[in-house]
């Protein structure tokens, strides 16, 4: 001490240095300063640029998805919120007896859930699209690293009942079939966009700005009736099983507008648990799946030959001895009949019949018209995957080809298509186009495509089909006067005849003033019947019934007892050309 | 009744200006403002984390524990005349040595990030390396003091001290502890600087070892890449330049004023070391040029007045109080402009905290204490001057 407080020695400590030293240091501060300057003031653009990009993010708002609503307003199919839980499996230490429980209300393994929380990630789902019940009893364990995010399911009220017509979604919520994809832009809506800062776990920190609003979807309003297409499937449910058949399909439109009220196929699944699907199935028969319709096809022949003036409606025709060769082919009745009116060729159904009306056409007016009937074109509703059929072109049609196609075969159609091709009977004529969306006005006019007189000569015909002495006396409905004709084809496998059926029915009610179509197809039946008089027919009365009642169409006859005990009805049979 | 008065006058308190109000505001300005900025930026990791058992005040609770104890231990220094430190300096110095040492043991030192910095003592670390800088000021200006005459000879004067140094400085090395490292080289070149130590063969020295250190950077490109890697932080922004950009990133986001306060978004675990090592990029964030430019500037006052202190003391030749009063300059002056040179990217990422600031126990500690010392020493100068014993 003594030593550093002399005089002499303090001079040893020049000034300049402590000077020199603060000078350096503050020099140093300055540097500082003139460095946060250029990063706060002039170069900030650029890093905040760099901040952006690293966490400015724009994030999808999801637009709800329209609601697929029946003609009255019946919810078919809506989206409704449901929760998927995730997980950050580094925050999520949970005891045994947590794992334990939120196993059970997640329904899943305790183990399976522990091997999810031990993934090396950060993010991970445990379970997607639980219940809103469940998600709240989930939320109240209050697990540490467990959280929840809102999605939404599609759920489809009516099950497997509609579920062709309807189609479905996927996860993401879009279109994959049916209605749901033929309209999948107007139900899906626009998602918006939100620009904001999320911090390095992905949470929002932030709202910087509204980029665009989400548009919800629309609400789609389909034709169908929620009563008849539960009716239809039903009883085409109750046939097959009651025949064993392998598949069948209706369909059900509104004569006067074209509306399309019902559609069914079997087998069905259901589409708010597609866990197994096959694809057998999926598939939309009724319009993917075309079939030789069979004798449904010969009114259009009979119809052609008296818009052609070729024949009367009570022209005669013999069809004795019910066999008909033409070139190398034979032609076969079921029942040989004799001498026969046009009428009652359509009555009792005859192949030969119809063959020699045919035979008195040009290829090019019968396939003229089959094309303006829509076959061989798909109907183009919107549903993926329909079929147009099989219409060769005119110039290759040999004689026997063109006089089987008279009568169904040779020529393919869905039956959507067949159902449509209705319409110029029940329509005095007119054919007008098909619609899944409900119409405010029934088109005004459509294609004519036969005189109104040749339209109501065949109705009467296919009046006779279903009454005493026709082929299909169990498709009458009491109360109303109804028309149709049967079809019962052999199946084509591997290009020849099987001893397999297609047996199908298409009628219309009331015939004074036809409001509806019903068409129904019968795939395989093998429980010993397979006539189309005896399979399809009495779907056919049921849906027609129910529909009719539903719809309150009034009676145009008396209520009399349904004459069919025994009464021999007519057979109508498939005729397998020989050789082809 | 008149004897009582006049004792009573005596054993009073210091008058208020006998304190350097610059200084002492300049001092608890910092702490406070640290205290709030320690609490924004901690907020989302605290609540975050499982270690703090997703409490959002736990950094901020223990930092103000660490400040209050940091506080008293000030106003208890502040009653130590320096002439006691001076004393106990080499013992202190061989107490921090030995406290290196032991830090270096395992299961005695704790690791964390592959640092053995610290050394648990119940409830809190103790980090001897903080300590160790308040020790080297004491040292050295001791060493000086007692080596005076020796200053012109590189053998008597320079030679012992840089043995010493080195010593010390590999303790750090082994840690490592670069931050320490260089913060306590500069201390004890600072104060032998100040001291008098023979100017050409200081500058002898200084360009031998820029030199070395050039050739050893331009003869490896892995150095090179090393040491000026932060230079441009966006050629590997998601690996070595992780840190860096997110500081600058948040320079630039605070703009003048900033994005208020709290409003950080490099906080929200972006930017690692937020609440410690890179506390200034939130301020630079939430507060902008002015938050920056107020940290600064009382850095800076108090760096001048430890040195205005320091000259007072150097007049009343009183050697080893200035230098001591330089020495803590020196220290918070070199180590809070690492620290912010880090910050904004002017120099190459190493540890350090920033003075009176960061969260860190030890730290606020010894910066209390120093500051506590630098008072006193100025407490000393005005009883001198006055004619009173210091």
């Amino acid at each position: 001490m003594k030593f550093a407080n002399s005089p002499l020695l303090s001079s040893l400590l020049p000034t300049w240095r402590a000077r020199f030293v603060l000078l350096v240091l503050l020099t140093a501060f300055a540097s500082l300063v003139a460095r946060a300057l250029y990063l706060q003031g002039v170069n900030n653009d650029f890093l905040q640029q760099k901040g952006e990009s690293r966490y400015s993010r724009v994030i999808e708002l999801s637009a709800t998805r329209g609601r697929i609503v029946d003609r009255h307003g019946d919810v078919l199919a809506v989206s409704t919120p449901v929760k998927s839980v995730w997980a950050i499996p580094e925050d999520a230490r949970l005891t045994p007896a947590q794992v334990r429980s939120l196993a059970r209300l997640l329904e899943m393994e305790p183990r399976e859930v522990s091997r999810r929380l031990a993934a090396d990630s950060d993010f991970v789902f445990l379970k997607r699209q639980i219940a809103p019940h469940v998600a709240e009893k989930v939320a109240a364990l209050n697990l540490p690293g467990i959280h929840q995010q809102r999605e939404y399911r599609r759920y489809y009220p009516a099950g497997e009942v509609t579920a062709h017509m309807l189609g479905f979604t996927g996860v993401d919520e879009n279109g994959q079939e049916g209605i749901e994809l033929a309209f999948d832009s107007r139900l899906a809506g626009k998602p918006g966009g939100r620009r904001v800062i999320k911090d390095r776990l992905g949470r929002i920190v932030e709202d910087v700005e509204s980029v665009r609003k989400p548009q919800d979807g629309q609400d789609i309003t389909l034709a169908l009736d929620s009563k008849i297409q539960y009716l239809a499937y039903t009883h085409l449910k109750q046939a097959i099983v009651e025949h064993k058949a392998k598949a069948g399909g209706i369909v059900v439109l509104d004569a006067k507008s074209g509306e399309v009220l019902a559609l069914a196929n079997l087998p069905t699944y259901n589409p708010n648990n597609r866990g197994r699907l096959s694809g057998a199935q999926l598939r939309n028969r009724a319009l993917t799946d075309t079939f030789e319709p069979g004798s449904t096809m010969k009114p259009f022949t009979v119809a052609l030959a008296l818009e052609k003036g070729r024949y009367r409606f009570d022209s005669q025709i013999q069809t004795a001895p019910g066999r008909l060769t033409i070139g190398a082919a034979t032609i076969h009745d079921a029942h040989p009949h004799g001498l026969l009116t046009v009428a009652e060729v359509v009555q009792k159904s005859s192949n030969v019949g119809v063959a020699k009306i045919a035979a008195d056409l040009a290829p090019e007016e019968m396939w003229q018209m089959f094309d303006t009937l829509g076959f061989g074109t798909p109907p183009k509703l919107g549903f993926p995957g329909e079929a147009g059929g099989r219409l060769r072109p005119y110039k290759t049609w040999r004689p026997i080809e063109q006089a089987t196609m008279s009568y169904g075969h040779g020529i393919s159609v869905s039956l959507m298509q067949l159902a449509r091709a209705y319409l110029v009977f029940a329509r005095d004529g007119d054919l007008i186009p098909l619609s899944l969306i409900k119409l405010d006005t029934p088109p005004l006019a459509g294609r004519r495509v036969f005189s109104g007189q040749t339209a109501r000569e065949v109705r009467v015909m296919l009046e006779m089909a279903v009454q005493p002495g026709g082929t299909a006396p169990k498709a009458q409905v009491p109360g109303y006067r109804v028309a149709g004709k049967t079809g019962t084809a052999h199946k084509l496998e591997g290009g020849r005849y099987s001893n397999q059926y297609v047996s199908s029915f298409v009628g219309f009610a009331p015939a004074s003033d036809p409001r509806l179509i019903v068409a129904v197809m019968i795939d395989e039946p093998s429980a010993g019947r397979y006539y189309g008089g005896e399979v399809a027919a009495p779907v056919f009365s049921r849906v027609m019934a129910g529909a009719l009642r539903a719809l309150g169409v009034p009676p145009d006859t008396p209520l009399a007892p349904v004459q069919v005990a025994r009464q021999n009805a007519a057979r109508e049979v498939p005729a397998v050309p020989e050789s082809m | 009744m008149r004897a009582l008065t006049l004792r009573a006058a005596r054993a009073a308190p210091k008058p208020p200006q006998d304190v350097d109000l610059a200084l002492l505001w300049s001092a608890l300005g910092l702490l406070l403002f640290g205290m709030v900025m320690v609490y924004s930026a901690s907020i989302a990791i605290a609540e975050g984390s499982r270690f703090t058992g997703y409490q959002s005040g736990y950094f901020l609770v223990r930092h103000g524990v660490f400040v209050a104890i940091g506080i008293i231990a000030a106003v208890v220094v502040y009653q130590v005349p320096v002439r006691v430190w001076q004393q106990a300096a080499p013992w202190l110095f061989l107490a921090g040595v030995a406290l290196l040492v032991i830090v270096l043991i395992p299961h005695l030192g704790r690791e964390v990030n592959g640092a053995r910095r610290w050394l648990p003592l119940g409830p809190v670390n103790l980090q001897p390396s903080e300590l160790m800088k308040l020790f080297a000021v004491l040292y050295a200006a001791d060493y000086t003091v007692r080596k005076l005459a020796d200053m012109g000879s590189f053998r008597r004067g320079f030679f012992p001290m840089a043995l010493v140094m080195a010593l010390v400085g590999g303790l750090l090395l082994r840690e490592p502890d670069f931050g320490a490292f260089v913060v306590i080289i500069c201390i004890a070149m600072g104060i032998l600087f100040l001291g008098g130590i023979n100017a050409r063969l200081f500058t002898l020295l200084f360009l031998f070892l820029a030199a070395a250190f050039v050739i050893l950077i331009w003869t490896s490109p892995y150095r090179r890449e090393r040491i000026f890697g932060f230079m441009d932080p966006w050629s590997d922004a998601f690996g070595k330049g992780y840190q860096l950009s997110h500081a600058l990133i948040a320079f630039g986001r605070g703009e003048w004023f900033g994005v208020g306060l709290g409003a950080s978004v490099e906080k929200l675990f972006y930017l690692p070391e937020a609440h410690t090592d890179f506390l200034l990029a939130v301020v630079a964030e939430e507060l902008g040029f002015a938050g920056v430019l107020v940290v600064v500037a009382l850095f800076a006052v108090i760096v001048q007045r430890a040195f205005a202190i320091g000259r007072q003391a150097l007049i009343l030749e009183r050697v080893y109080s200035g230098l001591v009063a330089m020495g803590i300059g020196i220290w918070i002056g070199i180590q809070s402009f690492i620290n912010m040179g880090v910050n904004m990217g002017l120099l190459p990422t190493k540890g350090l905290t920033l003075p009176l600031m960061s969260f860190g126990g030890s730290g606020i500690l010894a910066n209390c204490v120093a500051l506590a010392i630098l008072l006193r020493v100025d407490w000393e100068n005005r009883q001198l001057m006055r004619g009173l014993p210091a």
